[in-house]
Protein backbone atom coordinates (compact mmCIF):
# COMPACT_ATOMS: atom_id res chain seq x y z
CA UNK A 1 0.00 0.00 0.00
CA UNK A 2 1.28 3.34 -0.99
CA UNK A 3 0.59 6.22 1.33
CA UNK A 4 -0.70 9.15 -0.67
CA UNK A 5 -1.66 11.68 1.94
CA UNK A 6 -0.06 12.14 5.30
CA UNK A 7 -1.55 14.62 7.74
CA UNK A 8 0.56 14.91 10.84
CA UNK A 9 -0.46 16.77 14.00
CA UNK A 10 -2.03 19.53 12.01
CA UNK A 11 -3.72 22.54 13.59
CA UNK A 12 -5.14 25.62 12.01
CA UNK A 13 -6.01 28.81 13.80
CA UNK A 14 -8.07 31.58 12.28
CA UNK A 15 -7.81 34.79 14.27
CA UNK A 16 -7.38 32.90 17.54
CA UNK A 17 -10.23 30.54 16.74
CA UNK A 18 -9.11 26.97 16.38
CA UNK A 19 -10.65 25.51 13.25
CA UNK A 20 -8.64 22.31 13.21
CA UNK A 21 -7.01 20.92 16.32
CA UNK A 22 -4.07 18.54 16.18
CA UNK A 23 -5.37 16.05 13.67
CA UNK A 24 -3.42 13.18 12.16
CA UNK A 25 -4.38 10.62 9.56
CA UNK A 26 -3.03 9.08 6.43
CA UNK A 27 -4.74 7.97 3.26
CA UNK A 28 -3.62 5.05 1.13
CA UNK A 29 -3.75 4.71 -2.61
CA UNK A 30 -7.16 3.71 -3.91
CA UNK A 31 -9.07 4.55 -0.77
CA UNK A 32 -12.41 6.30 -0.91
CA UNK A 33 -12.59 8.41 2.18
CA UNK A 34 -15.46 10.49 3.49
CA UNK A 35 -14.70 13.32 5.83
CA UNK A 36 -17.91 13.49 7.78
CA UNK A 37 -19.02 16.07 10.26
CA UNK A 38 -21.50 18.82 10.94
CA UNK A 39 -21.01 22.31 9.54
CA UNK A 40 -18.06 24.11 11.02
CA UNK A 41 -16.31 20.93 12.12
CA UNK A 42 -13.18 21.82 10.17
CA UNK A 43 -13.78 19.59 7.15
CA UNK A 44 -13.28 22.24 4.52
CA UNK A 45 -10.30 23.75 6.32
CA UNK A 46 -8.67 20.33 6.41
CA UNK A 47 -9.30 19.87 2.73
CA UNK A 48 -7.89 23.30 1.94
CA UNK A 49 -4.75 22.38 3.83
CA UNK A 50 -4.45 19.10 1.94
CA UNK A 51 -4.71 21.10 -1.27
CA UNK A 52 -2.06 23.54 -0.12
CA UNK A 53 -4.48 26.46 -0.24
CA UNK A 54 -4.23 27.06 3.49
CA UNK A 55 -1.02 26.84 5.38
CA UNK A 56 -1.34 24.80 8.59
CA UNK A 57 -0.54 26.80 11.72
CA UNK A 58 1.21 23.74 13.12
CA UNK A 59 2.06 20.30 11.84
CA UNK A 60 2.63 19.10 8.30
CA UNK A 61 0.66 17.89 5.31
CA UNK A 62 2.42 15.74 2.72
CA UNK A 63 1.04 14.52 -0.58
CA UNK A 64 3.04 11.84 -2.34
CA UNK A 65 5.70 12.59 0.26
CA UNK A 66 5.99 16.19 -0.90
CA UNK A 67 4.49 19.55 -0.11
CA UNK A 68 1.01 19.97 -1.60
CA UNK A 69 2.34 23.09 -3.32
CA UNK A 70 4.90 21.11 -5.29
CA UNK A 71 4.33 21.32 -9.00
CA UNK A 72 4.55 17.57 -9.56
CA UNK A 73 1.95 17.06 -6.83
CA UNK A 74 -0.42 19.55 -8.38
CA UNK A 75 -0.24 17.65 -11.63
CA UNK A 76 -1.63 14.58 -9.89
CA UNK A 77 -4.52 16.09 -8.01
CA UNK A 78 -7.88 17.47 -9.02
CA UNK A 79 -10.44 19.23 -6.89
CA UNK A 80 -14.01 20.37 -6.93
CA UNK A 81 -14.39 23.09 -4.35
CA UNK A 82 -17.57 24.20 -2.67
CA UNK A 83 -17.86 27.36 -4.66
CA UNK A 84 -17.35 26.56 -8.26
CA UNK A 85 -15.75 29.60 -9.73
CA UNK A 86 -15.69 30.14 -13.42
CA UNK A 87 -13.55 32.36 -15.51
CA UNK A 88 -15.57 35.00 -17.31
CA UNK A 89 -15.81 35.64 -21.03
CA UNK A 90 -14.76 32.14 -21.98
CA UNK A 91 -16.87 29.44 -23.50
CA UNK A 92 -17.23 26.09 -21.78
CA UNK A 93 -15.17 24.21 -24.33
CA UNK A 94 -12.43 26.83 -24.15
CA UNK A 95 -12.17 26.55 -20.38
CA UNK A 96 -11.93 22.78 -20.63
CA UNK A 97 -9.23 22.99 -23.29
CA UNK A 98 -7.38 25.58 -21.25
CA UNK A 99 -7.31 23.31 -18.24
CA UNK A 100 -6.22 20.35 -20.28
CA UNK A 101 -3.24 22.38 -21.45
CA UNK A 102 -1.99 22.72 -17.86
CA UNK A 103 -1.45 19.02 -17.32
CA UNK A 104 1.25 16.78 -18.76
CA UNK A 105 -1.04 13.78 -19.35
CA UNK A 106 -4.51 15.22 -19.56
CA UNK A 107 -7.60 13.23 -20.38
CA UNK A 108 -8.72 13.66 -23.93
CA UNK A 109 -11.30 16.32 -24.59
CA UNK A 110 -13.79 13.70 -25.75
CA UNK A 111 -13.38 11.67 -22.58
CA UNK A 112 -14.06 14.71 -20.45
CA UNK A 113 -17.16 15.55 -22.40
CA UNK A 114 -18.51 12.03 -22.00
CA UNK A 115 -17.75 12.15 -18.31
CA UNK A 116 -19.70 15.32 -17.75
CA UNK A 117 -22.37 14.88 -20.37
CA UNK A 118 -22.19 18.37 -21.80
CA UNK A 119 -24.22 18.88 -24.93
CA UNK A 120 -22.96 20.72 -28.00
CA UNK A 121 -25.05 23.76 -27.11
CA UNK A 122 -23.76 23.89 -23.59
CA UNK A 123 -20.17 23.70 -24.77
CA UNK A 124 -20.67 26.85 -26.81
CA UNK A 125 -22.08 28.79 -23.88
CA UNK A 126 -20.11 31.32 -21.92
CA UNK A 127 -18.99 29.62 -18.71
CA UNK A 128 -20.31 32.37 -16.45
CA UNK A 129 -23.78 32.06 -17.97
CA UNK A 130 -24.21 28.45 -16.89
CA UNK A 131 -26.74 27.39 -14.28
CA UNK A 132 -25.59 26.20 -10.88
CA UNK A 133 -25.80 22.54 -11.80
CA UNK A 134 -23.99 23.06 -15.09
CA UNK A 135 -21.25 24.99 -13.31
CA UNK A 136 -20.77 22.03 -10.99
CA UNK A 137 -20.43 19.75 -13.96
CA UNK A 138 -17.89 22.11 -15.45
CA UNK A 139 -16.08 22.15 -12.11
CA UNK A 140 -16.05 18.39 -12.22
CA UNK A 141 -14.65 18.41 -15.74
CA UNK A 142 -11.90 20.77 -14.62
CA UNK A 143 -11.10 18.57 -11.63
CA UNK A 144 -10.79 15.60 -13.97
CA UNK A 145 -8.90 17.42 -16.70
CA UNK A 146 -5.44 16.30 -15.66
CA UNK A 147 -6.45 12.66 -15.20
CA UNK A 148 -5.52 13.01 -11.52
CA UNK A 149 -4.62 10.17 -9.17
CA UNK A 150 -6.24 11.87 -6.23
CA UNK A 151 -9.55 13.67 -6.32
CA UNK A 152 -10.88 16.06 -3.70
CA UNK A 153 -14.53 16.97 -3.51
CA UNK A 154 -15.73 19.52 -1.00
CA UNK A 155 -19.43 19.00 -0.27
CA UNK A 156 -19.94 17.74 -3.81
CA UNK A 157 -23.66 17.10 -3.71
CA UNK A 158 -24.86 20.30 -2.09
CA UNK A 159 -27.39 21.86 -4.40
CA UNK A 160 -27.72 18.81 -6.63
CA UNK A 161 -31.09 17.26 -7.28
CA UNK A 162 -31.69 13.55 -6.76
CA UNK A 163 -30.85 12.49 -10.31
CA UNK A 164 -27.69 14.55 -10.42
CA UNK A 165 -26.67 13.11 -7.09
CA UNK A 166 -27.15 9.55 -8.31
CA UNK A 167 -25.21 10.26 -11.45
CA UNK A 168 -22.43 11.84 -9.45
CA UNK A 169 -22.02 8.90 -7.12
CA UNK A 170 -22.08 6.39 -9.94
CA UNK A 171 -19.29 8.36 -11.60
CA UNK A 172 -17.38 8.27 -8.32
CA UNK A 173 -17.82 4.52 -8.23
CA UNK A 174 -16.40 4.25 -11.69
CA UNK A 175 -13.43 6.37 -10.70
CA UNK A 176 -12.95 4.16 -7.69
CA UNK A 177 -12.81 1.15 -9.98
CA UNK A 178 -10.11 2.86 -11.97
CA UNK A 179 -8.03 2.95 -8.82
CA UNK A 180 -8.32 6.64 -8.05
CA UNK A 181 -8.00 7.87 -4.52
CA UNK A 182 -11.04 9.90 -3.61
CA UNK A 183 -11.58 12.17 -0.66
CA UNK A 184 -14.83 14.00 -0.12
CA UNK A 185 -16.40 15.99 2.66
CA UNK A 186 -20.05 15.70 3.52
CA UNK A 187 -22.40 16.33 6.36
CA UNK A 188 -24.76 13.57 5.22
CA UNK A 189 -24.13 10.36 7.05
CA UNK A 190 -26.00 8.46 4.38
CA UNK A 191 -23.63 9.55 1.63
CA UNK A 192 -20.60 8.61 3.62
CA UNK A 193 -22.16 5.25 4.35
CA UNK A 194 -23.14 4.53 0.74
CA UNK A 195 -20.01 5.57 -1.03
CA UNK A 196 -16.99 5.58 1.22
CA UNK A 197 -14.89 2.68 2.37
CA UNK A 198 -13.62 4.73 5.21
CA UNK A 199 -15.13 7.51 7.24
CA UNK A 200 -13.20 10.09 9.18
CA UNK A 201 -15.57 11.70 11.62
CA UNK A 202 -14.86 15.31 12.46
CA UNK A 203 -16.22 17.36 15.24
CA UNK A 204 -15.12 20.79 16.38
CA UNK A 205 -11.81 20.52 14.61
CA UNK A 206 -10.97 17.13 16.04
CA UNK A 207 -11.20 13.63 14.64
CA UNK A 208 -13.69 11.75 16.78
CA UNK A 209 -13.82 8.58 14.74
CA UNK A 210 -11.93 6.90 11.90
CA UNK A 211 -12.93 3.56 10.44
CA UNK A 212 -15.21 1.70 8.06
CA UNK A 213 -18.76 3.02 7.79
CA UNK A 214 -20.05 -0.06 9.66
CA UNK A 215 -17.52 0.56 12.34
CA UNK A 216 -18.44 4.17 12.73
CA UNK A 217 -22.12 3.36 12.67
CA UNK A 218 -21.72 0.71 15.34
CA UNK A 219 -20.03 3.28 17.47
CA UNK A 220 -22.70 5.79 16.83
CA UNK A 221 -25.74 3.60 17.22
CA UNK A 222 -26.77 2.39 20.61
CA UNK A 223 -29.12 -0.54 20.70
CA UNK A 224 -31.45 -0.97 23.57
CA UNK A 225 -33.73 -3.49 25.25
CA UNK A 226 -36.79 -2.13 26.97
CA UNK A 227 -39.44 -3.75 29.12
CA UNK A 228 -42.15 -3.06 31.68
CA UNK A 229 -41.33 -4.35 35.12
CA UNK A 230 -44.16 -6.29 36.86
CA UNK A 231 -43.15 -4.95 40.21
CA UNK A 232 -40.53 -2.51 41.40
CA UNK A 233 -37.13 -3.39 40.10
CA UNK A 234 -33.78 -2.02 41.08
CA UNK A 235 -32.09 -0.23 38.20
CA UNK A 236 -28.78 -0.76 39.89
CA UNK A 237 -29.23 -4.48 39.70
CA UNK A 238 -29.51 -4.29 35.95
CA UNK A 239 -26.75 -1.78 35.57
CA UNK A 240 -24.19 -4.27 36.84
CA UNK A 241 -25.21 -6.99 34.35
CA UNK A 242 -22.66 -7.76 31.63
CA UNK A 243 -22.82 -5.78 28.34
CA UNK A 244 -25.05 -3.13 29.85
CA UNK A 245 -23.93 0.38 29.10
CA UNK A 246 -26.66 2.37 30.73
CA UNK A 247 -30.11 1.95 32.27
CA UNK A 248 -32.87 4.49 32.63
CA UNK A 249 -36.59 4.55 33.22
CA UNK A 250 -38.94 6.42 30.95
CA UNK A 251 -42.76 6.25 30.78
CA UNK A 252 -42.82 3.34 33.20
CA UNK A 253 -40.55 1.33 30.94
CA UNK A 254 -36.99 0.41 31.72
CA UNK A 255 -34.52 0.99 28.88
CA UNK A 256 -31.25 -0.87 28.84
CA UNK A 257 -28.59 0.47 26.50
CA UNK A 258 -26.17 -2.09 25.19
CA UNK A 259 -24.04 -3.02 22.25
CA UNK A 260 -25.17 -6.63 22.38
CA UNK A 261 -28.91 -7.08 22.76
CA UNK A 262 -28.80 -10.89 22.45
CA UNK A 263 -26.61 -11.41 25.44
CA UNK A 264 -28.52 -8.90 27.55
CA UNK A 265 -31.77 -10.70 26.76
CA UNK A 266 -30.21 -14.04 27.64
CA UNK A 267 -29.10 -12.68 30.99
CA UNK A 268 -32.47 -11.13 31.68
CA UNK A 269 -34.20 -14.48 31.09
CA UNK A 270 -31.61 -16.40 32.98
CA UNK A 271 -32.17 -14.22 36.03
CA UNK A 272 -35.89 -14.73 35.61
CA UNK A 273 -36.59 -11.10 36.31
CA UNK A 274 -40.25 -10.15 36.63
CA UNK A 275 -40.58 -8.32 33.33
CA UNK A 276 -42.95 -8.22 30.34
CA UNK A 277 -43.51 -6.51 26.96
CA UNK A 278 -39.92 -6.81 25.92
CA UNK A 279 -38.83 -4.79 22.89
CA UNK A 280 -35.58 -4.39 21.12
CA UNK A 281 -34.80 -1.02 19.59
CA UNK A 282 -32.16 -0.16 17.16
CA UNK A 283 -31.40 3.54 17.15
CA UNK A 284 -31.70 5.36 13.88
CA UNK A 285 -28.39 6.28 12.46
CA UNK A 286 -29.22 9.89 11.77
CA UNK A 287 -30.51 10.29 15.31
CA UNK A 288 -27.36 8.80 16.66
CA UNK A 289 -25.26 11.12 14.57
CA UNK A 290 -27.15 14.14 15.74
CA UNK A 291 -27.02 12.82 19.25
CA UNK A 292 -23.28 12.51 19.09
CA UNK A 293 -22.93 15.98 17.75
CA UNK A 294 -25.22 17.49 20.36
CA UNK A 295 -23.64 15.55 23.15
CA UNK A 296 -20.23 16.83 22.26
CA UNK A 297 -21.53 20.30 22.04
CA UNK A 298 -22.84 20.04 25.60
CA UNK A 299 -19.44 18.92 26.79
CA UNK B 1 -2.54 28.73 -24.50
CA UNK B 2 -2.91 30.80 -21.36
CA UNK B 3 -1.84 33.91 -23.30
CA UNK B 4 -4.26 33.21 -26.09
CA UNK B 5 -7.08 32.82 -23.62
CA UNK B 6 -6.21 36.03 -21.81
CA UNK B 7 -6.27 37.92 -25.09
CA UNK B 8 -9.58 36.37 -26.05
CA UNK B 9 -11.04 37.36 -22.71
CA UNK B 10 -10.02 40.97 -23.08
CA UNK B 11 -11.46 41.27 -26.55
CA UNK B 12 -14.72 39.81 -25.32
CA UNK B 13 -14.88 42.36 -22.57
CA UNK B 14 -17.25 45.12 -23.65
CA UNK B 15 -15.62 47.65 -21.31
CA UNK B 16 -12.29 47.19 -22.96
CA UNK B 17 -13.70 47.61 -26.42
CA UNK B 18 -15.62 50.69 -25.36
CA UNK B 19 -13.05 52.53 -23.25
CA UNK B 20 -9.88 51.54 -24.96
CA UNK B 21 -10.85 51.41 -28.60
CA UNK B 22 -14.07 53.24 -29.20
CA UNK B 23 -13.70 56.22 -26.88
CA UNK B 24 -10.19 57.27 -27.93
CA UNK B 25 -11.21 57.16 -31.57
CA UNK B 26 -14.36 59.17 -30.87
CA UNK B 27 -12.37 61.72 -28.90
CA UNK B 28 -9.89 61.86 -31.66
CA UNK B 29 -12.51 62.61 -34.26
CA UNK B 30 -14.26 65.12 -32.02
CA UNK B 31 -11.15 67.03 -31.12
CA UNK B 32 -9.47 67.09 -34.50
CA UNK B 33 -12.41 67.30 -36.88
CA UNK B 34 -15.15 69.15 -35.06
CA UNK B 35 -13.39 71.44 -32.63
CA UNK B 36 -10.69 72.20 -35.01
CA UNK B 37 -9.07 74.84 -32.87
CA UNK B 38 -6.91 77.34 -34.55
CA UNK B 39 -3.55 75.90 -33.82
CA UNK B 40 -0.55 76.92 -35.76
CA UNK B 41 0.31 73.62 -37.24
CA UNK B 42 -2.74 71.52 -38.09
CA UNK B 43 -0.81 68.44 -39.14
CA UNK B 44 1.34 68.46 -36.05
CA UNK B 45 -1.61 68.90 -33.72
CA UNK B 46 -3.39 65.99 -35.33
CA UNK B 47 -0.39 63.75 -34.92
CA UNK B 48 0.12 65.01 -31.40
CA UNK B 49 -3.43 64.27 -30.44
CA UNK B 50 -3.32 60.85 -32.07
CA UNK B 51 -0.45 59.98 -29.76
CA UNK B 52 -2.40 61.30 -26.80
CA UNK B 53 -5.31 59.08 -27.65
CA UNK B 54 -3.17 56.02 -28.24
CA UNK B 55 -1.52 56.62 -24.88
CA UNK B 56 -4.94 57.20 -23.34
CA UNK B 57 -6.16 53.88 -24.69
CA UNK B 58 -3.20 51.82 -23.59
CA UNK B 59 -3.17 53.44 -20.18
CA UNK B 60 -6.84 52.64 -19.75
CA UNK B 61 -6.54 49.02 -20.59
CA UNK B 62 -3.44 48.66 -18.45
CA UNK B 63 -5.01 50.19 -15.35
CA UNK B 64 -8.62 49.18 -15.65
CA UNK B 65 -8.81 45.97 -17.62
CA UNK B 66 -5.92 44.38 -15.79
CA UNK B 67 -6.74 45.72 -12.34
CA UNK B 68 -10.43 44.97 -12.31
CA UNK B 69 -9.87 41.56 -13.80
CA UNK B 70 -7.40 40.65 -11.09
CA UNK B 71 -9.87 41.63 -8.38
CA UNK B 72 -12.69 39.72 -10.04
CA UNK B 73 -10.61 36.61 -10.37
CA UNK B 74 -9.65 36.64 -6.74
CA UNK B 75 -13.16 37.45 -5.63
CA UNK B 76 -14.68 34.55 -7.52
CA UNK B 77 -12.10 32.17 -6.19
CA UNK B 78 -10.62 31.68 -9.60
CA UNK B 79 -7.09 32.64 -8.64
CA UNK B 80 -7.33 30.23 -5.72
CA UNK B 81 -8.47 27.51 -8.05
CA UNK B 82 -5.53 28.21 -10.32
CA UNK B 83 -3.23 27.46 -7.43
CA UNK B 84 -4.14 23.79 -7.40
CA UNK B 85 -3.24 23.40 -11.06
CA UNK B 86 0.36 22.79 -12.07
CA UNK B 87 0.43 26.22 -13.72
CA UNK B 88 2.75 28.35 -11.61
CA UNK B 89 1.78 31.79 -10.35
CA UNK B 90 4.61 33.31 -12.31
CA UNK B 91 3.50 31.68 -15.53
CA UNK B 92 -0.03 32.85 -14.90
CA UNK B 93 1.10 36.38 -14.23
CA UNK B 94 3.44 36.38 -17.18
CA UNK B 95 0.64 35.17 -19.44
CA UNK B 96 -1.47 38.06 -18.23
CA UNK B 97 1.28 40.57 -18.94
CA UNK B 98 2.00 39.14 -22.38
CA UNK B 99 -1.72 39.09 -23.11
CA UNK B 100 -2.02 42.72 -22.09
CA UNK B 101 0.96 43.68 -24.21
CA UNK B 102 -0.47 41.99 -27.26
CA UNK B 103 -3.72 43.83 -26.60
CA UNK B 104 -1.78 47.09 -26.37
CA UNK B 105 -0.13 46.41 -29.69
CA UNK B 106 -3.59 45.86 -31.18
CA UNK B 107 -4.91 49.07 -29.62
CA UNK B 108 -1.97 51.03 -30.91
CA UNK B 109 -2.25 49.60 -34.39
CA UNK B 110 -6.01 50.18 -34.55
CA UNK B 111 -5.79 53.74 -33.28
CA UNK B 112 -2.84 54.60 -35.49
CA UNK B 113 -4.70 53.20 -38.48
CA UNK B 114 -7.79 55.16 -37.54
CA UNK B 115 -5.69 58.30 -37.30
CA UNK B 116 -4.06 57.62 -40.60
CA UNK B 117 -7.39 57.04 -42.32
CA UNK B 118 -9.34 59.87 -40.71
CA UNK B 119 -6.78 62.62 -40.81
CA UNK B 120 -4.22 61.31 -43.23
CA UNK B 121 -1.39 61.70 -40.81
CA UNK B 122 1.90 61.04 -42.42
CA UNK B 123 4.84 60.06 -40.33
CA UNK B 124 7.87 58.20 -41.52
CA UNK B 125 7.75 54.43 -40.90
CA UNK B 126 10.50 54.85 -38.36
CA UNK B 127 8.49 57.45 -36.48
CA UNK B 128 5.41 55.23 -36.41
CA UNK B 129 7.49 52.38 -35.15
CA UNK B 130 9.23 54.47 -32.52
CA UNK B 131 5.94 55.82 -31.27
CA UNK B 132 4.58 52.31 -31.00
CA UNK B 133 7.59 51.02 -29.14
CA UNK B 134 7.59 54.01 -26.82
CA UNK B 135 3.92 53.53 -26.06
CA UNK B 136 4.51 49.86 -25.30
CA UNK B 137 7.48 50.54 -23.08
CA UNK B 138 5.64 53.34 -21.32
CA UNK B 139 2.71 51.07 -20.55
CA UNK B 140 4.78 49.20 -17.97
CA UNK B 141 4.27 51.57 -15.03
CA UNK B 142 0.55 51.60 -15.80
CA UNK B 143 0.47 47.81 -15.75
CA UNK B 144 2.08 48.08 -12.33
CA UNK B 145 -0.71 50.46 -11.29
CA UNK B 146 -3.10 47.85 -12.65
CA UNK B 147 -1.65 45.15 -10.41
CA UNK B 148 -1.88 47.56 -7.50
CA UNK B 149 -5.55 48.10 -8.26
CA UNK B 150 -5.75 44.33 -8.48
CA UNK B 151 -4.92 43.96 -4.81
CA UNK B 152 -8.14 45.70 -3.78
CA UNK B 153 -10.80 43.65 -2.11
CA UNK B 154 -13.98 44.66 -3.91
CA UNK B 155 -14.68 44.93 -7.59
CA UNK B 156 -16.69 48.12 -7.03
CA UNK B 157 -13.87 49.84 -5.20
CA UNK B 158 -11.37 48.74 -7.78
CA UNK B 159 -13.63 49.99 -10.57
CA UNK B 160 -14.19 53.36 -8.94
CA UNK B 161 -10.63 53.95 -7.93
CA UNK B 162 -9.17 52.89 -11.25
CA UNK B 163 -11.62 55.06 -13.15
CA UNK B 164 -10.70 58.05 -11.06
CA UNK B 165 -6.98 57.46 -11.30
CA UNK B 166 -7.35 56.98 -15.01
CA UNK B 167 -9.27 60.23 -15.57
CA UNK B 168 -7.02 62.30 -13.33
CA UNK B 169 -3.95 60.93 -15.05
CA UNK B 170 -5.42 61.53 -18.47
CA UNK B 171 -6.61 65.09 -17.85
CA UNK B 172 -3.74 66.35 -15.75
CA UNK B 173 -1.24 64.58 -17.96
CA UNK B 174 -2.39 66.65 -20.90
CA UNK B 175 -3.85 63.85 -22.91
CA UNK B 176 -7.08 65.59 -23.71
CA UNK B 177 -5.86 69.12 -23.95
CA UNK B 178 -2.32 70.33 -24.29
CA UNK B 179 -0.67 71.07 -20.96
CA UNK B 180 -0.02 74.67 -21.97
CA UNK B 181 -3.68 75.66 -21.79
CA UNK B 182 -4.22 74.15 -18.34
CA UNK B 183 -4.24 76.27 -15.21
CA UNK B 184 -0.84 76.69 -13.64
CA UNK B 185 -1.35 74.44 -10.65
CA UNK B 186 -2.45 71.57 -12.84
CA UNK B 187 0.60 72.09 -14.99
CA UNK B 188 2.72 71.88 -11.87
CA UNK B 189 1.12 68.62 -10.79
CA UNK B 190 0.97 67.26 -14.29
CA UNK B 191 4.67 67.57 -14.83
CA UNK B 192 5.20 64.93 -12.18
CA UNK B 193 2.58 62.49 -13.39
CA UNK B 194 3.60 59.38 -15.30
CA UNK B 195 0.89 60.07 -17.85
CA UNK B 196 2.45 63.38 -18.88
CA UNK B 197 5.82 61.80 -19.40
CA UNK B 198 4.21 58.89 -21.15
CA UNK B 199 2.49 61.20 -23.61
CA UNK B 200 5.34 63.61 -24.04
CA UNK B 201 7.71 60.89 -25.16
CA UNK B 202 5.46 60.18 -28.11
CA UNK B 203 4.81 63.89 -28.68
CA UNK B 204 8.54 64.45 -29.01
CA UNK B 205 8.78 61.69 -31.57
CA UNK B 206 6.08 63.14 -33.83
CA UNK B 207 7.95 66.42 -33.68
CA UNK B 208 10.98 64.63 -35.00
CA UNK B 209 12.79 64.44 -31.67
CA UNK B 210 13.43 61.65 -29.20
CA UNK B 211 11.89 61.18 -25.75
CA UNK B 212 13.63 63.21 -23.11
CA UNK B 213 15.69 61.37 -20.53
CA UNK B 214 13.44 62.76 -17.79
CA UNK B 215 10.49 61.02 -19.46
CA UNK B 216 12.43 57.84 -19.40
CA UNK B 217 13.68 58.06 -15.82
CA UNK B 218 10.34 59.15 -14.40
CA UNK B 219 8.50 56.28 -16.06
CA UNK B 220 11.06 53.77 -14.83
CA UNK B 221 10.87 55.38 -11.40
CA UNK B 222 7.11 55.04 -11.30
CA UNK B 223 7.37 51.46 -12.53
CA UNK B 224 9.69 50.54 -9.67
CA UNK B 225 7.59 52.46 -7.15
CA UNK B 226 4.30 50.80 -8.09
CA UNK B 227 5.86 47.39 -8.36
CA UNK B 228 7.29 47.69 -4.89
CA UNK B 229 4.00 48.89 -3.41
CA UNK B 230 1.94 46.23 -5.12
CA UNK B 231 4.44 43.48 -4.28
CA UNK B 232 4.41 44.62 -0.67
CA UNK B 233 0.60 44.68 -0.50
CA UNK B 234 0.39 41.25 -2.03
CA UNK B 235 2.80 39.75 0.43
CA UNK B 236 0.94 41.33 3.31
CA UNK B 237 -2.35 39.89 2.05
CA UNK B 238 -0.87 36.45 1.66
CA UNK B 239 0.36 36.46 5.23
CA UNK B 240 -3.12 37.40 6.38
CA UNK B 241 -4.66 34.28 4.84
Amino acid sequence: METIIEVNQVSKLFKNKTAVDQISFSIQKGEVVAILGPNGAGKTTTMMMMLGLHEPTNGSVRLFGKSPKDKSVRGKIGALLQEVSVIDALKVHEVIQLFRSYYPDALTYEELITFTGFTKDELQKRANKLSGGQKRRLGFALAMAGNPDVLFFDEPTVGMDVTARKLFWSTINELKNRGKTIIFTTHYLQEADDVAERVILFHEGKIVGDGTPTNIKARLIKQSVSFTPLNAISLREIQILPYVIDVYEKDKRVHVLTDNTDLVLATLFEKKLPIQHIEIERGRLEDAFEHLVEQREVI
Amino acid sequence: MQCKVEILRIFRNPYYVFWSLFMPIVFYVVFTKIFNSATDDQQLWKAHFLMSMAAFSVMGSAIMTLGIRLVEERKQGWSMFMRITPLSDQAYFAAKMIGQTVIHICSIVIIFTAGGLINGISLSPLEWLMCGVWLLFGSLPFLAIGTLVGTMKRVDTAGGVSNMVYMVLAICGGMWMPMEIMPNFIQNIGKWLPSYHYGSGAWEIVRGGVPDWTNFTLLVGYLVLFMVISGYTRRKQEVAV
